[in-house]
């Protein structure tokens, strides 16, 4: 076991593409960890869909070998953090892996809503924030004023902040003294009860489950009974180990301070849950480590295969991802209109979309998912109160006593110029202004109230359009409020599409009507007759279209010589049907879907 | 005759696929060259005759009731190749006296040479392809000839003594609208052909017209299914009577070849790219004529995608086939034939039947009309599908 005073655990938070990841590579590079032929660019982002989109989805951890200018060797353990806002618990987890956090903020950018918030997260932790200027070699880099910014916002000195470049590898070299001098090393008593800090797990198919852990008291070694103290589940450990960069090195034991993984044959990582605190079950530990907090999906949507035959490929490719992702959950459900599929919650949009990629480029399905919502409470008269996720299960009007939606508390930082463009925005996405703080002399964040249903479409989005891309959001949920909901039909031909159904604030409900109906019109093919395409609420239509009748849909020759190439045609023509989803007599196919979902791109 | 031979033999079509062109047109995707030297013509009069030789061995108990010449541009690769090849049928096979002879022409290479000869062999229809009466359409389209032209051709194919002549003409092409496509019909009218076959442009991939579809100005769905219905209607009128999707006749003179493709009858097609449907098998010739001449030289196969057709997929066929026809299909038939039900199809038909797109005669037929001609696709489509299910 390394020395206490021989460790540093730090993590690195940043803004997202403020330059995270490239920062962590050029760490693993100066320690010699691994050589310039082994980079793949940014290692710990593994996944591929990680990579694409420069952001970090699960956390990892790595243990870097360090020889300070003191002489002395370190061993430098690196946790790397999920950076979106979805994942806050996760992060919250990660820096309690952490002594201290080096906070990277762009020369250019400066602080943005997300440095804020992971400063606090890091700060609440107890962590020592370091901070580093990078992306110096650019030509808009303002690294003094954007120290006076980390000063003036989030009070943290930063005047001898390492003013590098990871792109280019500048200074990384000082990064490295930095985390030796100020991270302080760990404490702990490797004779106490075992208290280890469950911070991460990821599935193998050879071991099980491997757990990512911070050991904070007592010891673990290879043979010993385990217990979660959370899901109360005990294995007995197979092999314990440190994190490198070329893979798992098996040690004899980890002890207080120090950060690695256990393996115990564990089959599911929903027994392995983040946050949750490994005690020993020989000598327990009395009370678990502070902080954990089960998983509680905020999203929820309906993922059907395109294809209805492929429900058993979907089924075992959501089952293989469950193995590695403990924050969805999925149960079976069937729609009228898209038969056997699943309701999936998700913790939050970007988690909805990364798991939907994955299951259409990992496991290659086709996918039409409904409209993303959020979980409403309903009391009925008779008192009972539901949990409703799914539009489908929305009682009628005449049975609601009191109908309530999921409220966060969301957190907008921009330059102050967009001030106007912002309220304009949040106002219409109801949100309740709370107050502005300057925070310097050019940059405010405000604070608003609104329902989380709000947000999870494209509120994003729309915020960078109307910022240029200078906006910033971070949200956490504050609790249930009145509503006034009401669910919206969809009505093909006269019959209803139950999975286009859902449930929205009831003086949204006109617009957004209107712009289903002729998003729908543009997507549905003209068929041999002409459909009504209506939106209603109850028995009510509030809005519609009409998708005129197909004319012309003919081979005008079909004779001498080449009726075999044009029987294909046919056959093709048939087998497209198959795939389209009818309903009552109209065919739908599901791009038709994807568009009512991409509404609010406009 | 062999000793065995059947009483009643069965009726065979032959289709003579003759792959050159004066110029390719720019809609078309029908395989020709424009190459024309003696030693591809010989090449594939040699090729053709030993094919149509090997095969009339193998069908001792069918009659040739149709032979059809189509291109390509028969007419184009001249009078003493077809008169050879048609000998060599006759030869090879046994021809009815009364059997329909026809080939596909072009107003620039009809001369009275070739139209002498060709009836002195026993051609007696001809389908000439002049496809509008505007000039300046004709050459945007690429077609080697103009107006004037098809009207001397007409006329010198009557002075030669063809009583069966078929004009093929084209709505929607560029710049084309329908007041001309009408003037088109008005003056092909004056012509007197006994047959008209009426083709909506159909932009195929990989033609050149395809390129450049988005600028030439083509009539839309809407404006191509106006035209259609006009045509049946003006065509109508002058005691045209439609029998098939885009074909029209006076008097009973069907195209009798054409038929068979869609009565799902036996045909043999001999020549690159012609597919047969024989013996219970589809096959198609492969797309080149030097492999077609080669192989024929040395004894190496020259057809590719060799089927044999289940039942179920005759099924599909009759389906496919006969709703192209204004007699259409019989549930009776259907049922006995294939044994399969017609009911669920009938349910869907009744469907298209209150969309004024099916009609059922009084003889418990079901035929298209022209409205449901104009979705044939979608209908037919419907009804593989339904038919698949059950």
């Amino acid at each position: 076991m390394t020395d206490l005073s021989k460790i540093r655990n730090f993590s690195i938070i940043a803004h997202i593409d403020h330059g995270k990841s490239t920062l962590a590579d050029r760490l693993l590079e100066e320690c010699a960890a691994i050589d310039q032929r082994e980079m793949e660019d940014q290692i710990l982002d593994s996944m591929d869909l990680e990579r694409e989109r420069g952001i970090t989805i699960k956390a990892t951890a790595v243990q870097l070998t360090y020889q300070a200018d003191d002489g002395e060797v370190y061993a430098l353990n690196l946790i790397d953090t999920p950076g979106h806002v979805d994942f806050n618990y996760e992060v919250s987890r990660s820096l309690a892996a952490c002594e201290g956090a080096v906070l990277v903020v762009d020369a250019s950018q400066g602080v943005e809503a997300q440095t804020l918030a992971n400063t606090f997260l890091a700060t609440d932790a107890g962590l020592e924030v370091l901070p580093v200027i990078n992306k110096i070699d650019l030509p808009s880099a303002r690294p003094q004023e954007v120290k006076q910014e980390i000063e003036d916002i989030i009070c943290v000195p930063a005047e001898d902040a390492p003013e590098i470049s990871a792109k280019n590898g500048i200074n990384i070299h000082s990064v490295l003294e930095m985390i030796v001098r100020d991270v302080p090393a760990p404490k702990g008593d490797r004779n106490a009860p075992l208290q280890a800090l469950i911070f991460d797990s990821v599935y193998d198919s050879y071991r099980g489950v491997i757990v990512y852990t911070r050991i904070k008291e007592g010891t673990v070694r290879a043979g010993m009974d385990i217990k979660m103290m959370a899901t109360g589940a005990t294995y007995k450990v197979v092999e314990v180990g440190t994190m490198n960069p070329r893979g798992l090195t098996p040690r004899d034991a980890l002890g207080a301070g120090e950060v690695g993984y256990i393996t115990a044959s564990i089959k599911t990582v929903a027994d392995t849950q983040v946050g949750d605190t490994i005690t020993s079950v020989e000598n327990p530990a009395t009370t678990p480590l502070p902080g954990y907090r089960p998983v509680q999906p905020m999203v929820f949507s309906g993922v059907y295969p395109a294809d209805g035959a492929k429900y058993q490929d979907l089924r075992e490719a959501l089952e293989k991802l469950k193995l590695n992702d403990a924050s969805f959950v999925y149960e079976l459900e069937s729609s009228i209109a898209l038969g056997f599929g699943f309701r999936c919650g998700f913790l939050g949009l970007l988690h909805m979309e990364i798991i939907q990629e994955r299951l259409e480029r990992e496991y290659n399905l086709d996918l039409i998912t409904t409209a993303p919502n959020v979980s409403y409470r309903v009391t009925k008269l008779d008192g009972t109160v539901l949990m409703v996720d799914n539009p489908l299960d929305y009682p009628d009007p005449m049975e609601i006593q009191l109908a309530e939606e999921p409220f966060v508390k969301v957190n907008l930082m921009a330059p102050q110029e967009y001030v106007g463009n912002i309220m304009d925005l949040a106002t219409s996405r109801r949100g309740e202004f709370k107050d502005m703080v300057y925070l310097d002399a050019n940059r405010v964040e405000l604070h608003y109230e609104m329902p989380l249903n709000e947000i999870i479409y494209d509120f994003f989005d729309a915020l960078k359009s109307r910022t240029r891309g200078y906006g910033s959001l971070d949200y956490e949920l504050i609790g249930y409020r009145p509503s006034k909901l009401v669910k919206l039909d969809i009505l093909l031909n006269g019959d209803i599409v139950d999975a286009l159904s859902f449930i929205l604030f009831a003086d949204n409900a006109y617009p957004r009507a209107r712009k289903i109906c002729e998003r729908l019109k543009e997507n549905i093919p003209r068929a041999q007759f002409e459909i009504p395409v209506q939106a209603a609420i109850g028995g009510k239509i509030i809005a519609r279209e009409t998708i005129k009748a197909l004319r012309k849909d003919v081979l005008a020759k079909c004779s001498v010589g080449d009726n075999t190439r044009k029987k294909k045609l046919l056959e093709k023509q048939k087998e497209g049907k198959k795939r389209m989803r009818t309903f009552g007599t109209v065919s739908v196919p599901s791009e038709a879907f994807m568009a009512v979902l991409k509404l609010d791109e406009d | 005759m062999p000793l065995f031979a059947k009483k009643h033999k069965i009726p065979l079509g032959i289709y003579i696929h003759v792959p050159f062109c004066r110029s390719k047109c720019q809609y078309c995707d029908f395989y020709s060259v424009t190459e024309k030297n003696d030693r591809l013509l010989d090449g594939y009069q040699d090729a053709v005759c030993t094919h149509i030789k090997e095969a009339g061995i193998l069908a001792p108990d069918y009659v040739v009731d149709t032979i059809y010449f189509g291109g390509g541009t028969p007419s184009f690769f001249g009078a003493d190749g077809m008169a050879a090849i048609l000998t060599t049928i006759r030869k090879s096979f046994k021809v009815s006296s009364s059997a329909e002879i026809s080939f596909e022409a072009n107003p620039d290479s009809v001369s009275d040479r070739l139209l002498r000869r060709l009836r002195s062999e026993g051609f007696n229809r001809v389908s000439l392809g002049i496809q509008c009466d505007d000039d300046n359409i004709l050459k945007k389209i690429g077609r080697p000839h103009n107006y004037a032209q098809a009207v001397s051709a007409v006329n010198r194919i009557r002075r030669f003594g063809f009583k069966n002549l078929s004009l093929d003409l084209m709505y929607g092409l560029p710049g084309q609208s329908l007041q001309d496509w009408e003037k088109t019909l008005a003056n092909v009218l004056k012509l007197q052909p006994e047959h008209i076959s009426c083709y909506g442009l159909k932009v195929e991939e990989g033609t050149p017209l395809y390129e450049y579809r988005e600028f030439c100005n083509l009539a839309d769905d809407d404006t191509q299914a106006d035209m259609y219905l006009s045509a049946i209607e003006i065509l109508g009128r002058h005691g045209y009577r439609q029998y098939e999707i885009s074909n029209f006749c006076r008097k009973g003179n069907v195209s009798r070849h054409n038929l068979k493709y869609w009565n799902g009858d036996p045909y043999l097609g001999f020549g690159p790219n012609a597919s047969s449907d024989f013996g219970g098998q589809r096959f198609t010739i492969i797309r080149d004529l030097e492999g077609y001449i080669r192989n024929m030289k040395t004894g190496k196969p020259v057809l590719q995608d060799v089927q044999t057709i289940a039942p179920r997929e005759r099924a599909g066929e009759y389906l496919m086939m006969r709703l192209r026809t204004v007699s259409g299909i019989d549930p009776k038939e259907y049922e006995k034939k294939y044994l399969l039900p017609f009911a669920p199809l009938e349910r869907n038909l009744i469907q298209c039947k209150e969309r004024g797109l099916a009609t059922k005669t009084f003889d418990g037929r079901w035929h298209l009309t022209p409205n449901g001609f104009l979705l044939s696709n979608s209908i037919i489509s419907d009804l593989l599908l339904i038919q698949e299910q059950n």
